[in-house]
């Protein structure tokens, strides 16, 4: 069973997204901002993780970068949410580091997709149009 | 009678219209010259010629003299018709100064010289001079010095004894000044009061601008107050629109959440409830982010994000989004893209929209048809023109609707809202999307045959030939419903 850490500050969100990754047969752990994002992708050592970008005092794009500066845990694939379509978001997500990119609110098939082909293939970056 | 009179001014006016040609009509001093000069020419001779003509009852011996000065002050008629042909005015008034300076001084040298009773008209020159030719300095010295020259002339024959002075009798000597400084007078008098006339309606015309002028800038102001609520307008739609989306997004997934245990567990009621939840929410979703997208174009604060796009792969995540609303009402959707089109530098989250939008409509109004996607590029004035066609074959709409159809809050007849649904807010955002993108959509429409809808976006000439993508291989031309997907695709209910 793959782990996804789930770093989302609404809780509503943070709910209906990790029921219905769970009930797809993920195992998902919360983490409920930037910083505690990157303490939980070292101790929890999760296979993808998910990236809201718009969290609080630590953005999303701070928490990739950090988590992408361990060596531990530099290898875990990681997802940018965020909340609009737009190709500076797209262009920054590749700049830090995710291996992907989607928007929310989410299209659950596709962001399965999307999860799927970056477990198939952690190292490599696609980035959809 | 006083009618009458106005009546007469009038016509008198529209005379003196005729004369003045349209480049000095153009200029309002130059008019007004030209008016005067006009009025002068005009009435002039029948005064002047007073003075001829009282000298042929007073002069016992009428001779050339007489006949000179006739002619001479006849001859003013002609100056109008001179300025109407498109004589050079000022050229022309000095011709007219001239001619009235001999007049003056012909009539002085040969009826008594310099105690002539006709001395009286040598005040009209610098009048007639100063109203003919306005203020420049220039133009008043050549006055002075043609008067100079012509005074020297005749003091010239007078000293030189050429004289060919006419002896009048004192009582007709008497009867002439009268008449002369009688009509004199007139003739003053008249062009000053038509001076009058002027200066005065030249202040009315001040007032008339300055009151213009309070007003314009009263308009500018509730302008800008207008300008200043739309953008509040604006921006408390584009807050309560986010406000919205938060609680909505909950309703929604929720219910997708039960909608999805309720289909595992096998619960047809639940099902067929939750999906009405689902479907609405949805609804309202888009409706709101129409609310939003509308109000940010309106407070100015959409911005186009370009980047290099793959047109058959927007295309195809688009048509594939929308295969099973497709499938559901028996139509089948076909995309041709044609080879050169590849990638293009635009902004991808506004073409989607405006290209979603018009396929929901063209499967909301089709039934077991056909929904043809075609992309192409044109040559345009800067770099290419990205044309996107979908055209339908489902109810099409009626004329007197076409024109309406980007409106806000129009859906067709009130009658289709019932029954098809829509917010009516689609289509208007739309065309502001294209419009945004410096383009525009185009509809042609056959009621019960089909809609066709054009979306041309000006696209900047490619960089490099990196993007460009074997899109026919792609797409071929016989492409049908769904040629994107490599995999079965999979039934969402998002």
């Amino acid at each position: 069973m793959h782990k996804i850490l789930l770093v989302e500050d609404n809780e509503l969100n943070r709910d209906m997204l990790s029921r219905r990754l769970q009930r797809h047969g993920f195992s998902v752990c919360c983490a409920v901002d930037g910083a505690e994002g990157v303490s939980m992708a070292a101790t929890e050592m999760p296979d993808l993780i998910l990236m809201d970008v718009a969290l609080g005092a630590m953005d999303g794009w701070e928490a990739t970068t950090l988590i992408k500066s361990n060596p531990a845990t530099a290898a875990i694939p990681i997802i940018a949410l965020t909340a609009h379509a737009l190709a500076s978001d797209r262009d920054k997500s590749v700049e830090v580091g995710c291996s992907d990119f989607d928007t929310k609110p989410v299209d659950l098939q596709r962001l399965l997709g999307k999860i799927r082909d970056c477990l198939d293939k952690p190292a490599s970056v696609a980035i959809a149009v | 009678m006083k009618r009458v009179l106005s009546e007469i001014i009038l016509k008198f006016d529209g005379l003196v219209n005729y004369f003045i040609p349209e480049t000095i009509a153009a200029d309002r001093d130059a008019r007004n010259r030209a008016h005067v000069f006009l009025i002068s020419h005009i009435l002039g001779p029948f005064i002047g010629n007073v003075v001829p003509a009282a000298l042929f009852v007073f002069d016992p011996h009428p001779n050339f003299a007489v006949v000179v000065l006739a002619i001479s002050i006849t001859s003013f008629w002609v100056f109008p018709f001179a300025l109407r042909a498109g004589a050079p005015y000022n050229p022309l008034a000095l011709v007219s100064i001239q001619n009235l300076i001999f007049c003056i001084l012909w009539s002085c040298y040969f009826y008594g010289g310099v105690t002539s009773p006709t001395v009286a008209w040598v005040l009209t020159i610098p009048i007639l001079a100063f109203f003919y030719l306005g203020s420049s300095t220039k133009l008043r010295l050549i006055v002075i010095a043609m008067f100079v020259v012509n005074l020297a002339i005749f003091c010239g024959f007078y000293v030189f004894s050429y004289s060919a002075k006419t002896e009048l009798p004192v009582a007709a000597m008497q009867g002439l000044g009268l008449v002369s400084t009688i009509a004199a007078s007139l003739y003053v008098t008249m062009m000053a009061v038509y001076y009058a006339k002027i200066q005065a309606s030249q202040a009315d015309l001040e007032s008339e601008m300055r009151k213009h002028m309070i007003v314009a800038s009263e308009l500018r102001s509730a302008t800008e107050e207008a300008e200043r609520a739309g953008a509040a307008k604006a921006e408390f739609l584009a807050r309560m629109s986010h406000e919205l989306r938060t609680p909505l997004n909950a309703v929604i997934g929720y219910s997708q959440i039960l909608l999805e245990e309720a289909e595992d567990e096998g619960d047809d009621t639940s099902t067929a409830d939750l999906t009405k939840i689902h479907n609405a929410g949805q609804h309202l979703l888009k409706l709101v982010n129409e609310v939003l997208e509308l109000s940010k174009i309106e407070a100015g604060k959409m911005e186009l994000d370009l980047s290099e796009v793959r047109i058959d792969r927007l295309l195809g995540d688009l048509i594939y989004s929308v295969e099973p609303q497709a499938a559901e009402g028996g139509n089948r959707v076909i995309c041709t893209i044609s080879p050169d089109v590849g990638s293009q530098r635009c902004d991808a989250s506004k073409l989607r929209n405006v290209i979603g939008q018009l396929l929901d409509n063209a499967i909301k109004f089709t039934e077991n048809g056909k929904i043809d996607v075609t992309a192409s590029l044109e040559p345009g004035e800067d770099g290419n023109i990205l044309v996107i066609a979908i055209a339908d074959t489902g109810i099409g709409i009626a004329p007197d609707q076409v024109d309406r159809l980007f409106e806000t809050f129009i859906v067709g007849d009130d009658s289709s809202t019932s029954k098809y649904g829509g917010t009516g807010l689609g289509l208007a955002l739309s065309q502001k999307l294209c419009k945004l993108m410096n383009g525009d959509i185009l509809v042609e429409s056959d009621v019960g045959r089909g809609s066709r809808f054009t979306v041309r976006i000006p696209v900047a000439a490619k960089a490099d030939a990196t993007g460009t993508f074997a899109a026919a291989t792609l797409v071929p031309e016989s492409a049908t419903s769904d040629p994107f997907v490599g995999s079965a695709p999979e039934t969402s209910h998002a």
